[in-house]
Protein backbone atom coordinates (compact mmCIF):
# COMPACT_ATOMS: atom_id res chain seq x y z
CA UNK A 1 0.00 0.00 0.00
CA UNK A 2 1.77 2.96 -1.64
CA UNK A 3 0.35 6.72 -0.27
CA UNK A 4 1.74 9.89 -1.72
CA UNK A 5 3.62 12.37 0.13
CA UNK A 6 0.63 14.55 0.02
CA UNK A 7 -1.87 12.05 1.36
CA UNK A 8 0.63 11.67 4.55
CA UNK A 9 1.31 15.22 4.88
CA UNK A 10 -2.73 15.58 4.84
CA UNK A 11 -3.71 13.03 7.18
CA UNK A 12 -0.66 14.65 9.53
CA UNK A 13 -2.41 17.86 9.31
CA UNK A 14 -5.75 16.51 10.21
CA UNK A 15 -4.34 14.80 13.18
CA UNK A 16 -3.07 18.17 14.30
CA UNK A 17 -6.36 19.77 13.86
CA UNK A 18 -8.19 16.83 15.87
CA UNK A 19 -5.75 17.32 18.24
CA UNK A 20 -5.97 21.10 18.36
CA UNK A 21 -9.93 21.20 18.56
CA UNK A 22 -9.62 18.07 21.30
CA UNK A 23 -7.62 20.53 23.43
CA UNK A 24 -9.71 22.83 22.73
CA UNK A 25 -13.01 21.33 24.20
CA UNK A 26 -11.25 20.05 26.97
CA UNK A 27 -9.72 23.28 27.87
CA UNK A 28 -13.50 25.00 27.74
CA UNK A 29 -14.55 21.97 29.91
CA UNK A 30 -12.34 23.17 32.27
CA UNK A 31 -13.03 26.78 32.20
CA UNK A 32 -16.85 25.25 32.46
CA UNK A 33 -15.94 23.24 35.57
CA UNK A 34 -17.32 20.07 33.98
CA UNK A 35 -14.14 18.79 34.41
CA UNK A 36 -11.83 19.49 36.90
CA UNK A 37 -8.52 17.92 38.84
CA UNK A 38 -8.50 18.76 42.29
CA UNK A 39 -8.49 15.08 44.02
CA UNK A 40 -8.17 14.40 47.70
CA UNK A 41 -4.39 12.73 49.32
CA UNK A 42 -6.91 9.34 49.45
CA UNK A 43 -7.72 9.85 45.36
CA UNK A 44 -4.58 11.08 44.96
CA UNK A 45 -2.62 7.53 46.36
CA UNK A 46 -5.32 5.44 44.34
CA UNK A 47 -5.00 7.06 41.48
CA UNK A 48 -1.15 6.91 41.54
CA UNK A 49 -1.77 2.46 42.06
CA UNK A 50 -4.10 3.25 38.89
CA UNK A 51 -1.63 4.84 36.69
CA UNK A 52 1.30 1.96 38.00
CA UNK A 53 -1.18 -1.20 36.58
CA UNK A 54 -1.98 1.05 33.68
CA UNK A 55 1.46 1.78 33.23
CA UNK A 56 2.21 -2.56 32.65
CA UNK A 57 -0.52 -2.91 30.52
CA UNK A 58 0.49 -0.38 27.96
CA UNK A 59 3.89 -2.62 28.93
CA UNK A 60 2.74 -5.50 28.20
CA UNK A 61 0.63 -4.57 25.55
CA UNK A 62 3.28 -3.26 24.00
CA UNK A 63 5.63 -6.26 23.83
CA UNK A 64 2.33 -8.88 22.73
CA UNK A 65 1.91 -6.56 19.85
CA UNK A 66 5.59 -6.22 18.54
CA UNK A 67 5.57 -9.93 19.18
CA UNK A 68 2.38 -10.72 17.18
CA UNK A 69 3.56 -8.10 14.62
CA UNK A 70 7.08 -10.34 14.28
CA UNK A 71 4.80 -14.05 13.97
CA UNK A 72 1.86 -13.18 12.44
CA UNK A 73 3.24 -10.40 9.92
CA UNK A 74 2.00 -7.19 9.24
CA UNK A 75 -2.05 -7.14 10.78
CA UNK A 76 -2.17 -3.39 11.61
CA UNK A 77 -1.05 -0.09 10.85
CA UNK A 78 1.44 0.88 13.92
CA UNK A 79 -0.59 3.73 14.57
CA UNK A 80 -3.55 1.48 14.82
CA UNK A 81 -1.43 -1.05 17.24
CA UNK A 82 -0.47 1.95 19.58
CA UNK A 83 -4.20 2.81 19.56
CA UNK A 84 -5.32 -0.38 20.88
CA UNK A 85 -2.29 -0.53 23.51
CA UNK A 86 -2.98 2.82 24.94
CA UNK A 87 -6.67 2.06 24.71
CA UNK A 88 -6.23 -1.32 26.75
CA UNK A 89 -4.20 0.60 29.25
CA UNK A 90 -6.51 3.31 29.57
CA UNK A 91 -9.41 1.01 30.31
CA UNK A 92 -7.38 -0.69 32.99
CA UNK A 93 -6.25 2.87 34.31
CA UNK A 94 -9.66 3.95 34.57
CA UNK A 95 -11.12 0.96 35.76
CA UNK A 96 -8.95 0.83 38.61
CA UNK A 97 -9.97 4.78 39.37
CA UNK A 98 -13.41 3.96 39.40
CA UNK A 99 -13.28 0.83 41.95
CA UNK A 100 -10.74 2.86 44.05
CA UNK A 101 -13.65 5.58 44.08
CA UNK A 102 -10.89 8.20 42.82
CA UNK A 103 -12.02 8.50 39.41
CA UNK A 104 -14.31 11.84 39.64
CA UNK A 105 -12.57 14.98 41.28
CA UNK A 106 -13.60 16.56 44.07
CA UNK A 107 -15.76 19.30 41.74
CA UNK A 108 -17.09 16.68 39.52
CA UNK A 109 -20.77 15.80 38.99
CA UNK A 110 -21.44 11.89 38.34
CA UNK A 111 -23.92 12.78 36.68
CA UNK A 112 -22.20 15.35 34.61
CA UNK A 113 -19.45 12.41 33.43
CA UNK A 114 -21.75 10.18 32.68
CA UNK A 115 -23.46 12.03 30.08
CA UNK A 116 -19.64 13.61 28.84
CA UNK A 117 -18.63 10.07 28.43
CA UNK A 118 -21.65 8.61 26.47
CA UNK A 119 -21.71 11.68 24.00
CA UNK A 120 -17.87 11.12 23.33
CA UNK A 121 -17.89 7.15 23.32
CA UNK A 122 -21.40 7.30 20.80
CA UNK A 123 -20.34 9.71 18.54
CA UNK A 124 -16.66 7.84 18.69
CA UNK A 125 -18.34 4.64 18.08
CA UNK A 126 -20.74 6.36 15.22
CA UNK A 127 -17.93 7.39 13.22
CA UNK A 128 -15.89 4.33 13.75
CA UNK A 129 -19.04 2.06 12.69
CA UNK A 130 -19.40 5.20 9.11
CA UNK A 131 -15.24 4.46 8.44
CA UNK A 132 -16.07 0.92 8.65
CA UNK A 133 -18.85 0.64 6.31
CA UNK A 134 -17.36 3.01 3.83
CA UNK A 135 -13.87 0.05 4.27
CA UNK A 136 -11.57 2.30 5.74
CA UNK A 137 -10.93 -0.12 8.78
CA UNK A 138 -9.92 -2.81 6.94
CA UNK A 139 -7.99 -1.99 4.13
CA UNK A 140 -6.02 -5.15 2.24
CA UNK A 141 -6.42 -7.37 5.57
CA UNK A 142 -4.95 -4.87 8.06
CA UNK A 143 -6.49 -2.81 10.61
CA UNK A 144 -5.37 0.99 9.63
CA UNK A 145 -5.96 4.09 11.25
CA UNK A 146 -9.41 4.11 10.70
CA UNK A 147 -9.92 1.88 13.32
CA UNK A 148 -8.83 4.95 16.05
CA UNK A 149 -12.49 6.39 16.46
CA UNK A 150 -13.93 2.66 17.28
CA UNK A 151 -11.12 2.22 19.18
CA UNK A 152 -11.36 4.94 21.05
CA UNK A 153 -15.51 4.38 21.28
CA UNK A 154 -15.30 1.34 22.78
CA UNK A 155 -12.91 2.06 25.06
CA UNK A 156 -14.97 4.98 26.63
CA UNK A 157 -17.92 2.84 26.66
CA UNK A 158 -16.39 0.23 28.57
CA UNK A 159 -14.90 2.68 31.10
CA UNK A 160 -18.41 4.22 31.02
CA UNK A 161 -19.94 0.85 31.67
CA UNK A 162 -17.81 -0.20 34.44
CA UNK A 163 -18.73 3.34 36.00
CA UNK A 164 -22.14 2.82 36.06
CA UNK A 165 -22.10 -0.91 37.17
CA UNK A 166 -20.01 0.50 40.28
CA UNK A 167 -21.79 3.31 41.03
CA UNK A 168 -25.25 1.60 41.32
CA UNK A 169 -23.43 -1.25 43.41
CA UNK A 170 -22.06 1.82 45.41
CA UNK A 171 -25.56 3.44 45.94
CA UNK A 172 -26.75 0.52 47.00
CA UNK A 173 -24.14 -0.70 49.22
CA UNK A 174 -23.02 2.48 51.08
CA UNK A 175 -24.32 2.99 54.88
CA UNK A 176 -23.84 6.36 56.13
CA UNK B 1 -10.29 -1.69 62.49
CA UNK B 2 -13.19 0.36 62.19
CA UNK B 3 -12.92 4.01 63.59
CA UNK B 4 -16.18 3.82 65.61
CA UNK B 5 -15.19 6.87 67.62
CA UNK B 6 -15.18 8.90 64.63
CA UNK B 7 -18.36 8.16 63.40
CA UNK B 8 -19.91 8.52 66.69
CA UNK B 9 -18.33 11.94 66.80
CA UNK B 10 -19.67 12.49 63.41
CA UNK B 11 -23.49 11.69 64.61
CA UNK B 12 -23.22 13.30 67.59
CA UNK B 13 -22.49 16.15 65.83
CA UNK B 14 -25.46 15.24 63.35
CA UNK B 15 -22.78 15.70 60.85
CA UNK B 16 -23.29 13.07 57.87
CA UNK B 17 -20.25 12.08 56.10
CA UNK B 18 -20.83 13.98 52.72
CA UNK B 19 -20.68 17.18 55.25
CA UNK B 20 -17.84 16.47 57.34
CA UNK B 21 -16.02 15.77 53.55
CA UNK B 22 -16.87 19.51 52.46
CA UNK B 23 -15.61 20.59 55.88
CA UNK B 24 -12.27 18.77 55.57
CA UNK B 25 -11.80 19.50 52.07
CA UNK B 26 -12.25 15.59 50.75
CA UNK B 27 -14.71 13.08 49.03
CA UNK B 28 -17.26 11.54 50.84
CA UNK B 29 -16.03 8.32 50.21
CA UNK B 30 -12.83 9.20 52.03
CA UNK B 31 -14.52 10.07 54.93
CA UNK B 32 -16.03 6.24 54.82
CA UNK B 33 -13.06 4.96 53.94
CA UNK B 34 -11.36 6.12 57.13
CA UNK B 35 -14.30 5.02 59.27
CA UNK B 36 -14.17 1.61 57.72
CA UNK B 37 -10.60 1.29 58.62
CA UNK B 38 -9.83 0.91 54.73
CA UNK B 39 -7.65 4.64 54.71
CA UNK B 40 -5.23 5.09 56.83
CA UNK B 41 -5.22 9.45 56.67
CA UNK B 42 -2.22 11.58 56.54
CA UNK B 43 -1.53 13.45 59.96
CA UNK B 44 -2.77 16.86 58.13
CA UNK B 45 -6.14 15.28 57.53
CA UNK B 46 -6.49 13.71 61.13
CA UNK B 47 -5.83 17.41 62.47
CA UNK B 48 -8.30 18.87 59.85
CA UNK B 49 -10.84 15.98 61.02
CA UNK B 50 -10.18 16.88 64.28
CA UNK B 51 -10.48 20.53 64.24
CA UNK B 52 -13.96 19.76 62.07
CA UNK B 53 -15.46 17.62 64.79
CA UNK B 54 -13.76 19.46 68.17
CA UNK B 55 -11.82 16.31 69.49
CA UNK B 56 -8.40 15.59 69.91
CA UNK B 57 -6.03 13.24 68.11
CA UNK B 58 -6.12 10.98 71.12
CA UNK B 59 -10.04 11.02 71.01
CA UNK B 60 -10.30 10.20 67.27
CA UNK B 61 -7.33 8.05 66.56
CA UNK B 62 -5.35 6.78 69.24
CA UNK B 63 -5.48 2.99 69.35
CA UNK B 64 -5.33 1.79 73.15
CA UNK B 65 -3.29 -1.91 72.71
Amino acid sequence: MNLSLGYNFGILVAVLVGALVGLGIIALLFRLKIMDLTFDERQERARGQAYKYGFWTLMTCLLLYGFSDMVLGRWCDVIAGVMLCAGAALIVFGSVCIMKDAYLSLKEKPRTIMILLTVVGSLNLAIGIMNWKNGRVVQDGILTFGAANGICGLMVLVILAVYVVNYLLANRGDAE
Amino acid sequence: MKNLRLKSARAALDMSQQQLADAVGVSRQTINAIEKGDYNPTIKLCLAICKALGKTLDELFWEET
